[in-house]
């Protein structure tokens, strides 16, 4: 992949400290994003390090935020030819994962645990100060690359539940770990989870398993519709451990089916997020789904289960106005879903290949939203954003600037 | 247990015997350096010497003195031979190798010379095993030319210093670079792999490194491949000695505690990959 670093982006870098406890929260956290995508954002703010990763089919998308609070010391530094925007790195998981693998190990030996981003321009350095007086140095090589960041207004969620993490491991232990999806239902009188079955799949083979929660459970709960979503347990599991771990409260924003489900937790030092899309509900697919010839409007993000990437990398892709995708992509019900021709379809760099969970193979994408989207798009492309009902139709525009971001 | 299953006419016929109450003293460390199928086998008055080499650049040496063994006889001054080290680790833990404690496989091993097999009897529970390995032609073990006179850089590190470092390694770089030096970094592993570089730095005052004892600064490059292997006999240790002579030879000697807290000792040389300016 070729650098993306443009001739007028200038770079700041970044230097930040760790003590000991704070390292197994960070190894934490990438454990969990591990469990999400191949693929690493290391993406240095003011507002602290975000480390970002989105699955291949762009179906779940998790973001930590730790705050410059959470660290010992954090600073972003222009270098010597004046830039002030921060690097944003694209790592792999592969080489970043074995560094933080064994946390017990960490929490044992490290004592302390340096974090920057240059000299040299392509390098981030890891570095642990281990007991004995051990160093462990390690310079990774990164891409420069826009991250991706799904935009998700979880202030306009109609359903907002708050539970302490341990509730929700405790529900989601009783799922088998092949549970590939499970469904939330939510009501003003109960929450139910359950595993999601495929509609031909043999019944007598099937352990059905449903538990509910009375509001009562809840640290806050709020339920203005009625909603079943159904989506991927397995890319939810290494955050809710990392919450349970912080023993951090995490909220649940979520509507209808097809929309997409959104946890999060917070401390004064972090941020996490996780959003999942969510299956449509196929047997109410409505006419009013967008069709070819609505190219010209925004489509309801009700039925856009499946959501587009926005452009992200300059040079990479470019929004167009033709859709790209043109194979079928075959649902988990055996029946392929029809390309969607609405013009909401960018090139999706992995969406073409196989996906490999049920869920990402019914609903493709998140919509993402470059954090630095310098080049003009095409509005239509770029801002459907994970909303949520016609009348935000209209205020499109000024909501998209006002949502909060990851 | 005694293994009495031969009659004292028989004994006079081997050049060597050599019998443990416990086969896993031999078994445990010849893992240590089981990394190619066959072994040479050397046997002095001084004990038993398992040599196994790869590409002709490294060379892992295991060290069993007489006195581990419960009976070393031997009748010539250097008895060799050659066997399928695989096959030969099979056989003893051919009872199935069981850790419960009080359980132990008995090993009598004997050889009658050039041309004969070697011939393992194995007990345990009053069950007795008699396997016979071919042998061959022993090989000439090489000679590194290592000798304590030319040895610029040594150091003596715990084990659990290092464990951990090699068990982190790289694998996709193909070399594994040791840096020495009475100045920073001191000892210094490094590696090159795919995604980066990564420095594993042991200052000479920290508390894993027993003895320090550079008096040059030497950057050598081994073939990752050739000094992976040298792992399973690091988790077996608790100390290593790692040494550089002039020619940026390098030697690894690794301290064993056997079962019975009987210390062994496991050697492996390596030559350089490539020459690298010291500096």
């Amino acid at each position: 992949m070729r650098r993306l670093l443009s001739k007028t982006k200038l770079s700041a870098n970044m230097n930040c400290r760790l003590d000991g406890n704070c390292v197994k929260a960070f190894g934490k956290a990438i454990h969990a994003l591990s469990r999400i995508g191949d693929e690493l954002w290391l993406d240095p703010t003011v507002k602290g390090l975000a480390l970002r990763s989105v699955n291949s089919a762009h179906s779940a998308y998790a973001c930590f935020l730790f705050s410059p609070l959470f660290f010992q010391k954090y600073s972003l530094q222009s270098t010597s030819e004046g830039g002030n925007e921060p690097i944003k790195c694209k790592l792999t998981m592969k080489c970043v994962l074995p560094l933080f693998r064994c946390l017990t190990s960490i929490e044992r030996n490290v004592e302390q645990c340096h974090i920057s981003t240059g000299p040299p321009k392509d390098q981030v350095m890891i570095q642990f100060f281990c007991r004995h007086g051990i160093t462990k140095t390690h310079n990774l090589r990164f891409q420069e690359s826009e991250a991706l960041q799904a935009v998700f207004a979880s202030h306009l969620c109609p359903n907002t539940l708050t539970a302490p993490a341990r509730l929700l491991s405790d529900m989601v232990m009783h799922f088998p770990a092949s549970q590939e999806e499970i469904t939330l239902s939510v009501t003003p009188l109960r929450v139910t989870l359950k595993n999601f079955y495929e509609a031909g799949s043999d019944h007598m083979k099937m352990v059905y398993t449903e538990m509910s929660l009375h509001p009562d459970e809840f640290d806050c709960f709020q339920v203005a519709v009625e909603s079943d979503v159904t989506f991927c347990l397995k890319e939810l599991r290494g955050f809710l451990s990392f919450a349970e771990s912080h023993c951090l409260p995490v909220s649940v924003h979520c509507s209808a089916a097809g929309k997409p489900v959104c946890f999060s937790v917070e401390d004064l030092a972090l941020e996490a997020t996780v959003v999942l899309a969510t299956l449509t509900d196929s047997e109410s697919r409505e006419p009013s789904q967008p069709t070819a010839s609505q190219t010209h409007t925004t489509p309801r993000c009700a039925e856009a289960s499946h959501l587009a990437v926005g452009s992200c990398e300059a040079n990479i892709r470019e929004p167009r106005g033709t859709p790209a995708v043109t194979e079928l992509v075959a649902s988990s019900q055996g029946s392929p879903i029809p390309p969607r021709t609405d013009g909401l379809w960018l090139p999706v760099e992995d969406c073409t290949n196989a996906p490999t969970t049920p869920a990402s193979s019914m609903v493709c994408s998140l919509l993402f939203r470059a954090l630095f989207s310098e080049q003009d798009s095409d509005p239509a492309n770029l801002t459907v954003l994970a909303c949520y009902s016609d009348e935000e139709e209209e205020n499109m525009e000024e909501e998209f600037a006002r949502s909060p971001s990851l | 247990m005694p293994l009495l299953t031969q009659s004292q006419a028989d004994d006079e016929e081997y050049v060597l015997v050599a019998s443990l109450d416990n086969a896993r003293n031999l078994s445990n460390i010849l893992k240590a350096i089981t990394f190619k199928d066959h072994a040479i086998f050397s046997a002095t008055p001084n004990g038993l010497k398992v040599t196994v080499e790869d590409s002709k650049c490294m060379q892992a040496n295991a060290f069993i003195q007489a006195e581990i063994f419960q009976e070393f006889t031997i009748k010539e001054d250097l008895v060799g031979f050659q066997v399928n080290l695989t096959v030969l680790l099979d056989c003893l833990n051919i009872f199935g190798g069981s850790t419960v404690p009080g359980v132990s496989t008995a090993l009598r091993m004997c050889y009658k010379g050039y041309g004969y097999p070697l011939t393992l009897f194995l007990e345990e529970g009053g069950v007795v095993t008699v396997c016979k390995i071919n042998t061959q032609e022993p090989e000439e073990p090489i000679d590194f030319e290592f000798c304590s006179s030319n040895v610029t850089n040594k150091v003596i590190l715990l084990s659990e210093s290092l464990k951990e470092a090699f068990s982190e390694l790289d694998m996709t770089s193909e070399v594994l670079q040791i840096t020495m030096s009475p100045n920073q970094p001191y000892f210094r592993l490094s590696t090159f792999g795919n995604s980066g570089n990564a420095h594993y730095d042991y200052p000479k005052d920290s508390d894993m490194m027993e003895l320090f004892k550079c008096t040059k600064t030497q950057t050598n490059r081994y073939k990752m491949s050739l000094l992976k292997p040298s792992t399973k006999a690091l988790a077996l240790s608790c100390k290593v000695s790692v040494r550089t002579d002039s020619r940026g030879f390098l030697s690894l000697q690794y301290l064993v505690r056997n079962d019975d807290g009987q210390i062994c000792f496991v050697e492996y040389y390596c030559c350089p990959d490539e020459e690298v300016e010291e500096e």
